[in-house]
């Protein structure tokens, strides 16, 4: 007697085979119904890349999610902010430390944000909670030409063009509004919020070029003592 | 007990307390002099430079040491104190002495209030610590000027509106100043006219010698007449890179209030006063300013006065660690005297080298000649009118500080 193992075998084989087909369209197809990689590219009025550019993007179709709050820290070394600016999720917390050997004294006048970080040496202050969306222009009441910046934004896709003035991210598909920002920047957010639709192909891509010249960059061979 | 022994305890405080400081500084300043000049007001005479022909050699350029410290959170008292090796009779003393109320700014305005003893916001080219200038070593004949005989003795309040902080191009402050004890500015310009020095009169100093027969050693910083100075300005700011200030100076003294003890003499001096200086991302800085005005006295009722003014162009080009300046100046003093008394005029040039290796060494190259006109220097000195001064100085410079790095 022959053994039926062998049509059998093959049978559940080509079953297996057939499964695992299904299951890799299946694999292959969910992905690529709903995600693909959203791609900023930021340019000056001039068409060069501008690095640092703020972006967000906020979903239009989808209900509002909002994004997790993080614990940042902002640093003063050698009488600047460390990093000059940080986009953080709306709710986080961030510590100032002072890493230089003289004293500083932090405050923010924008409405986003009052506060005041008293004379201080170290790290003696608990981290600062935000818990309004905007921008806070930070400074230091003994050293005028120190100037930082916090974007607190309660966008879910937030994030900084490279060197290449291009920032990407992975997004379901659908509708979105972009926004940039940055702190040399003339226009308005609003000026420059767009709306992008992200639909059948893998990616969408969006290049946005400012509408006026930049304002000067902080001159930084001044000398710190040049103070009068 | 030898008598020095309580001495190093004290020392010892004191060096603590200075490193202990918010802020500290120690700058040495040693020269390295050739002059053919005529013996300035520091020795009895009227120059156009700081350093005559007999003081060519190594010279103290300035011996400085500023102390800043916090009193609680928005009070600073600053006290600057300098050395100068010109062998004259005010060798040492505070250049400034004041306390500031920083309050934290506020919905986009900044206040500043300074009470004691500083500068009025002039100069546009002496903006490093010290009230130095980054650029030259001999300051512009309107800074001399002031740092001879020109501070602000009394109470100054600044006012910011800080635009660009707030996405706006520019800042905007308004400055008002009320004080005393400048009685004497004035008596420098009507006898000695305009000079191009870096010597700054301290605090209670005299100027000129006794022997002098224009200056008669006279203190700058008295009080006369009771009656209090203003001045109220204007400051622009477009971003860091260009500022425009504008300031109305009038020390009301009353021409006719006379010291018969000493026989000094409360002198009338008033000036307008503006400049703009611009710097680029490359390294380029301009400046240019004027400065017009007049000082008067009426002793017994006979009204003198001499009006002046001023003007300087800069600029300067930074290369890194290097730096080249050039400035021309111009300057006239008038007399309603018949005869010319105090009559001067002139001009300079100035062209300076300047090489920072690091934050605690500059060497400084500077070439200075002042050509001018004055009346005084012919008939109180029997010296020509009319002279050519020319003075070329090697600086070199150390400083050390808290801020120093």
């Amino acid at each position: 007697m022959r053994p039926p193992a062998r049509p059998g075998w093959e049978q559940s084989a080509l079953r297996a085979r057939a499964g695992l087909t299904v299951l890799l369209c299946l694999l292959a197809a969910v992905p690529a119904a709903r995600a693909a990689t959203l791609i900023i590219t930021v340019q000056t009025v001039d068409g060069r890349p501008l690095p640092g550019v703020v972006v967000t993007a906020r979903a239009l179709d989808a209900p509002a999610r909002k994004p997790q709050p993080i614990r940042a820290v902002m640093d003063q070394v050698d009488r600047a902010f460390a990093p000059d600016l940080l986009v953080i999720p709306l709710g986080s917390t961030v510590t100032f430390p002072n890493s230089d050997s003289v004293s500083h004294q932090i405050y923010s006048f924008s409405p986003a944000k009052r506060f005041q970080l008293p004379l201080y040496r170290g790290t003696p202050y608990p981290p600062v909670h935000f818990d309004q969306a905007g921008i806070v222009t930070l400074g230091c009441n003994i050293h005028d030409e120190m100037v930082g910046y916090l974007m607190v934004t309660d966008a879910p896709y937030y994030g900084r063009t490279s060197a290449t003035g291009a920032w990407s991210t992975e997004v379901t598909r659908g509708r979105y509004r972009i926004a940039v920002w940055h702190p040399r920047m003339r226009e308005s957010e609003a000026d420059l919020e767009r709306e992008l639709t992200v639909g059948e192909t893998d990616h969408a891509e969006l290049t946005l070029r400012l509408t006026k010249t930049l304002t000067p960059a902080p001159l930084s061979e001044r000398r710190h003592s040049w103070d009068y | 007990m030898r008598p020095a022994a309580p001495l190093v305890p004290l020392a010892w405080l004191a060096l603590s307390a200075i490193v202990r400081a918010d802020g500290w500084e120690l700058d040495l300043d040693g020269r390295l002099v050739s002059s053919d000049a005529y013996p300035s007001y520091t020795q009895g005479g009227i120059s156009g430079v700081r350093f005559s022909e007999d003081q060519s050699g190594l010279r103290l350029g300035r011996a400085r040491l500023a102390l800043t410290e916090s009193l609680g959170e928005l009070w600073t008292v600053h006290l600057d104190a300098s050395a100068w090796g010109d062998y004259d009779r005010i060798p040492a003393g505070l250049t400034e002495a004041y306390l500031q109320f920083r309050p934290y700014p506020f919905a986009g305005y900044r206040l500043r209030v300074k009470a004691g003893a500083f500068y009025p916001p002039v100069s546009l080219e002496n903006r490093v610590a010290g009230w130095d200038s980054p650029y030259t070593l001999s300051y512009s004949a309107i800074d001399s000027w002031l740092a001879i005989e020109v501070r602000t003795v009394g109470v100054e309040a600044q006012l910011d509106w800080l635009g660009t902080r707030q996405g706006h191009d520019f800042d905007l402050g308004v400055t008002a100043g009320a004080f005393g004890w400048n009685d004497g500015a004035g008596t420098f310009i009507a006898a000695d006219g305009f000079m191009l020095t870096d010597r700054q009169t301290p605090l209670g100093g005299r100027v000129g010698l006794p022997n002098d027969p224009v200056l008669m050693n006279y203190q700058p910083f008295r009080e006369l007449d009771g009656r209090a100075g203003l001045y109220g300005g204007i400051e622009l700011r477009w971003h860091d890179r260009v500022v425009v200030r504008a300031l109305h100076y009038d020390n009301r003294a009353d021409p006719t209030a006379t010291d018969y003890a000493t026989g000094a003499i409360a002198w009338e001096t008033s000036f307008d006063s503006l400049g703009l200086r611009a710097e680029s991302a490359d390294g380029w800085s301009a400046i240019v300013q004027g400065l017009k005005g007049k000082t008067a006295i009426a002793p017994g009722g006979f009204y003198l006065d001499w009006p002046f003014e001023a003007e300087y162009a800069l600029i300067a080009k930074q290369l890194g660690r290097h730096m080249l300046s050039v400035r021309y100046d111009n300057f006239d003093v008038d007399t309603s005297i018949a005869a010319g008394d105090g009559y001067q005029d002139g001009h300079a040039w100035t062209a300076a080298y300047s090489f920072s290796p690091d934050a605690h060494w500059r060497f400084t190259l500077e070439w200075l000649r002042v050509q001018s006109n004055s009346y005084f220097r012919n008939d109180a000195f029997g010296l020509p009118a009319l002279a050519t001064e020319t003075q070329l100085q090697l600086a070199v410079r150390y400083a050390l500080g808290s801020a120093v790095r």
